[in-house]
């Protein structure tokens, strides 16, 4: 399993409903977002960090390696803002690190508030009841679907890249390269066998087109519900104190 | 080339999104249509997705001594044709952004733009301009010019978000290109060069598969045997 949804299955949030959850995590995202970077993207960070890791129980080591890509991502384009592009050519921007650490910290904010609600909402409470707020249920159940498979489709590339590596398939550039064309292409072959083995098993079984799957209840919860704004409330009454501060 | 969730201000965000969402309702709809007639679809479709997104998770060794992800978008766009992939690569997107953090939900129209949409369609007008030259040159051109399409939308989404003091959009689109030019050209020619070797194998191993995608004649495949 991907370490996200793992921590999503395992979250003691995982019987609330995901509402509340999109509810509190967009508050936060919405802070993160709307308000001045200083300081109100640096307390919005710190708020969500203390609500994902004390109360949504988030492991601090799944929060920082899922947390890791897009704050590297982030971090490469950071060196833009440190230049200027002019008549003269290339110059050291004036207000460069500032404008720098602003979009970091807004970032930053903002990715811990999306691992807030993805580690504590697993996609398959999520995809159903999408269909609830407009989206067409073809498209809501072909993502269910890939959901579904995704996970054997990522098993079967992990076994099939162990058996190269144990074949000396990584031993050169070379070699890399066949085994990953090879990894590719079966890994298309195996899919598309397995979703081709599904239909006939379906068929079979008088399938006749809808996929009709047991959703699990989850009670939208009236203490969680009124609590969910609270964060978001903390959020932004701690970034203007702190902005009227002398 | 995901944007980060909160790496756009809230007003481009949302422009993005609105530009996304026709492509999006038009895949939708062909999606929809293909499924009425033939329901039996819906699993190869679920396959095709599982697939874009196990594609976009390879790691490809890069030009630059690091190691990269391919977009996939190229090959998706030959295999199942732009429309399906404004689907497919939405849906993909969306779980990358929710099962890995690459992308975000705020920046999903902005990256569903550039990687969904914008790449598959020119990656696939490259491959059917290309294909008369043969079916591994037009899939090299379809990859290459898909991710390298993907890159230069996204370095063009970032300037319009972050101009230049002094120089403005155009100042900031060179410093953005500049930037992401190091890692992102090699990296298309990666794209390219896997994505012939991947294409390479499933003729031999998958020709009843491509045939059905309409990516081979049945006539070549009697030739071939």
């Amino acid at each position: 399993m991907l370490a996200i949804d793992a921590a999503a299955y395992r979250s003691p949030w995982r019987r609330h409903h995901p509402a509340a959850k999109a509810l509190l995590a967009g508050g936060l995202l919405g802070c993160a977002l709307t308000l001045p970077p200083w300081p109100g993207a640096v307390v919005t960070a710190l708020v969500t960090a203390a609500v994902a890791v004390c109360w949504a129980r988030i492991p601090v080591r799944t929060l920082v390696r899922a947390a890791r890509t897009p704050l590297g991502f982030a971090l490469t384009g950071s060196p833009a803002f440190l230049i200027t592009v002019g008549a003269d050519g290339i110059a050291w921007a004036d207000d460069g690190p500032r404008r720098a650490g602003e979009v970091l910290a807004r970032c930053t904010a903002a990715v811990l508030c999306q691992l807030l609600f993805a580690g504590t909402t697993p996609l398959a409470d999520t995809l159903p009841r999408l269909v609830r707020i407009g989206v067409p249920p073809a498209l809501v159940e072909v993502a269910a679907l890939i959901y579904r498979m995704l996970f054997v489709v990522l098993d079967t590339a992990r076994r099939i890249r162990d058996a190269q590596a144990g074949r000396l398939g990584t031993r050169s550039l070379r070699a890399t390269w066949r085994s990953l064309g090879g990894l590719g292409s079966a890994v298309f072959v195996r899919s598309f066998d397995r979703a081709r083995r599904l239909e006939a098993g379906l068929a079979g079984r008088g399938h006749a087109g809808a996929l009709t799957v047991l959703v699990e209840p989850i009670p939208l919860r009236t203490p969680f519900l009124l609590a969910a704004p609270m964060p978001a409330a903390l959020a932004a009454g701690l970034a203007l104190a702190v902005e009227r501060l002398p | 080339m995901h944007i980060a969730e909160g790496h756009l201000p809230l007003s481009h965000a949302v422009a993005w999104s609105v530009a996304a969402a026709p492509f999006l309702v038009h895949g939708a709809v062909t999606l929809n249509r293909r499924l009425k007639d033939s329901p039996e679809d819906r699993l190869l479709l679920g396959a095709s997705g599982a697939f874009c997104f196990v594609l976009s998770a390879l790691k490809i060794p890069s030009v630059t001594g690091s190691s990269s992800h391919p977009t996939g978008t190229g090959l998706g766009a030959v295999l199942f044709r732009p429309p399906a992939m404004a689907v497919l690569g939405t849906v993909t997107l969306l779980f990358q952004a929710l099962l890995l953090a690459h992308g975000g939900l705020t920046t999903l129209g902005a990256n569903v733009f550039s990687m969904a949409i914008a790449g598959p369609w020119a990656g696939f007008a490259a491959y059917l301009s290309m294909r008369r030259f043969g079916l591994l040159p037009a899939v090299f051109a379809g990859a290459f010019v898909a991710d390298l399409t993907t890159y230069c939308v996204t370095s063009v989404q970032l300037a319009l978000a972050f101009p230049d003091a002094e120089s403005g959009v155009a100042g900031a689109l060179a410093k953005f290109g500049g930037i992401f030019a190091v890692t992102q050209i090699p990296l298309a020619v990666s794209e390219g060069l896997l994505t012939v070797l991947l294409v390479r194998l499933l003729r031999t191993s998958a020709a009843a598969d491509l045939i059905r995608l309409g990516v081979l004649r049945p006539a070549r495949t009697e030739a071939a045997a």
